[in-house]
């Protein structure tokens, strides 16, 4: 080999590798699988409109803040509250949730039992239910079914909002769980292929399969779970969608994150399912 | 330079560059060899080192059955087991399957045959184990759910069954080979003293064979701990050691499922992140033991 080919082939490969290096043109988002679909729309349309390349990739909130903080991605999606743990733990960056749509974490039902009449559970009702104390439909006026009771992994805003609100306690163990998942549309699969199902999801991934039960309030009072609940802050499981960002965001990114919040970016946020924020 | 003008030292001239040529050859061989190594022996660092905070802050709460990190609780136990059970069911439907269908392709088919299943079994080999998972999670757990009248079809028992399935190319065409491998001149001779069909395999095929035949499911073995996506989507991911202890019907947790969800979600240096470090830690272990099992098989089937 002369010493010009390794010459040149060395050059090659430093060429390569800076070029793998340094950072490319791209806006990365990733987190929720909840704020995802209405981030993923507007950045479909502002890259046609801006010619801006943007990857928007799910894995939920608590991932979603990692690769923000670590710097793996310039905004993160998040469906819960930065906790003070992940805050100190990255004491070295500011980070600035800002909320783009509001949402509500419905408990769900496998349609059977919606349909043989289970449409309203209270909060005590569904407490017994992941606690594991109660573990038959019959009891709350269903069919005598065990009931199948489908968690999500700890880190999820959904569980983490459901849980906070719900229980009192958005960390707490569920005994009563008889199969974990991780995403929406996880949880959507799961739900379908059940017939005596329970399980937690954001307002816009409800179908015909997968029905949303209304709330059963102290009072006595049955809040259903639609927009309109959401936007007059009547439901009580809501709560904001949020990116985040950090403090040293490139402009490119910060131009996006000012698309989302106009009112182009609002629309998406609505045709996605959720409440808008500014409305 | 001064050999244009040493016209009869040319042959000379070439000698030095072909030698520098090989030298060169050679120590990019070494070169690429050692780095492989040194690579593994870093891996193996890495993974022993961020597994230490687990050890000195969760200490013995990790031979425990609960997992939670908000709480420090680091048990380790619903994920060790898991792995064991789901390698344990899918060799035992795997093995026999496998090896039987290896004899009777290996004795009884033609060279032409043996070709076409050849060529199929890789293409199923080679197919992402995360189809596996979709056809799992779609397919194969509503059928168990449905013919055993349970709540789920996310079970042990379910992961087990799709394992078994991916290993099975693995298995058929290694054990096919083993047979093949055989000279040629023991089944002659055996054939020769009048023995029949099935007594030349049982006592002069098969004994031969057997040592690389064990090798073939040591290897095939590594493939099933190793595997994450397809046991991930069907095993339902919960923390929890079945009850009764040996309801292969329950849902559970591997350990490469554990971290395939839980990974992205750990902080790097926490020791939730340590926890799931060692949690690999003792992955690789089991793989590198198997690795080796396997290679002292297959060395031995060599000699003989």
């Amino acid at each position: 080999m002369s010493k010009t080919t390794v010459k040149i082939l060395s050059l090659v490969s430093a060429l390569m590798l800076m070029t793998a290096c340094s950072r490319p043109e791209i806006i990365s988002v990733s987190g929720s699988t909840t704020v995802l679909p209405a981030v993923s729309k507007a950045a479909d349309a502002y890259q046609s409109q801006s010619g801006q390349n943007i990857v928007v990739n799910a894995g939920g909130s608590g991932s979603g803040f990692n690769q923000l903080a670590e710097g793996q991605t310039d905004i993160g999606m998040m469906s819960r509250d930065i906790t003070t743990d992940e805050i100190a733990r990255f004491a070295q960056y500011s980070f600035t949730p800002i909320a783009i749509g509001r949402d509500a974490v419905v408990p769900v039902v496998s349609s059977e039992i919606y349909e043989a009449g289970v449409t309203q559970l209270s909060f005590a009702q569904i407490a017994d239910i992941y606690m594991g104390r109660i573990d038959n439909w019959s009891a709350f006026g269903g069919p005598d079914r065990d009931i199948f009771v489908i968690d999500k992994e700890s880190s999820t805003g959904t569980r983490q909002t459901f849980f906070d609100i719900v229980l009192g306690d958005k960390k707490a163990e569920a005994p009563g769980a008889d199969l974990v998942i991780g995403s929406n549309n996880e949880e959507q699969t799961a739900m379908t292929q059940s017939d005596a199902a329970i399980g937690m999801l954001s307002l816009a991934w409800l179908n015909d399969d997968v029905k949303g039960v209304s709330i059963v309030t102290e009072s006595g009072g049955v809040i259903a779970p639609n927009l309109e609940n959401i936007r007059n802050g009547s439901y009580p499981i809501a709560r904001d969608l949020n990116i985040v960002i950090r403090d040293d965001i490139s402009p490119k990114a910060q131009a996006f994150v000012d698309y989302l919040l106009s009112p182009n970016g609002q629309a998406f946020v609505q045709e996605s399912g959720y409440v808008p924020v500014n409305e | 330079m001064s050999a244009d003008n040493h016209p009869h030292k040319s042959g000379l001239k070439v000698k030095p560059r072909r030698l520098s040529k090989n030298y060169a050859v050679k120590s990019y061989a070494l070169a690429s060899c050692l780095s492989s190594i040194g690579l593994f022996g870093l891996i193996f660092i890495v993974l022993a080192v961020q597994s230490l905070p687990a050890f000195t802050e969760a200490g013995s709460t990790l031979l425990s059955a609960r997992w939670n990190p908000t709480d420090n609780q680091y048990g380790m136990l619903p994920m060790l087991y898991g792995t064991l059970v789901v390698m344990f069911i899918a060799m035992i439907v795997a093995v026999p399957i496998g090896v039987f269908a290896a004899i009777y392709i290996a004795e009884t088919r033609s060279a032409r045959l043996r070709r076409f299943t050849r060529s199929s079994l890789e293409v199923l080999a080679g197919i992402p184990s995360i189809v596996y998972g979709l056809i799992g999670v779609a397919y194969v757990s509503v059928w168990i759910a449905k013919g055993l009248d349970l709540q789920t079809g996310r079970l042990i028992l379910t992961a087990g069954l799709i394992l078994a399935v991916m290993i099975l190319p693995t298995i058929l065409s290694l054990t096919t080979d083993a047979i093949l491998n055989v000279p040629r001149d023991f089944r002659e001779n055996a054939q020769a003293l009048g023995l029949y069909r099935y007594e030349v395999f049982r006592d002069v095929i098969w004994p031969i064979a057997k040592t690389d035949i064990a090798g073939a499911a040591l290897l095939a073995l590594g493939r099933a701990l190793g595997e994450t996506m397809a046991v991930m989507l069907v095993i339902g991911s919960i923390d929890r050691l079945p009850k009764p202890i040996f309801n292969v019907l329950s849902s559970g947790q591997t350990i490469t499922s554990k971290l395939g969800r839980e990974v992205g979600e750990s902080a790097f240096g926490s020791t939730h992140f340590s926890a799931l470090v060692l949690m690999s830690l003792i992955l690789v272990t089991i793989t590198v033991l198997l690795t080796a099992a396997s290679q002292h098989f297959f060395g031995r089937g060599r000699h003989v």
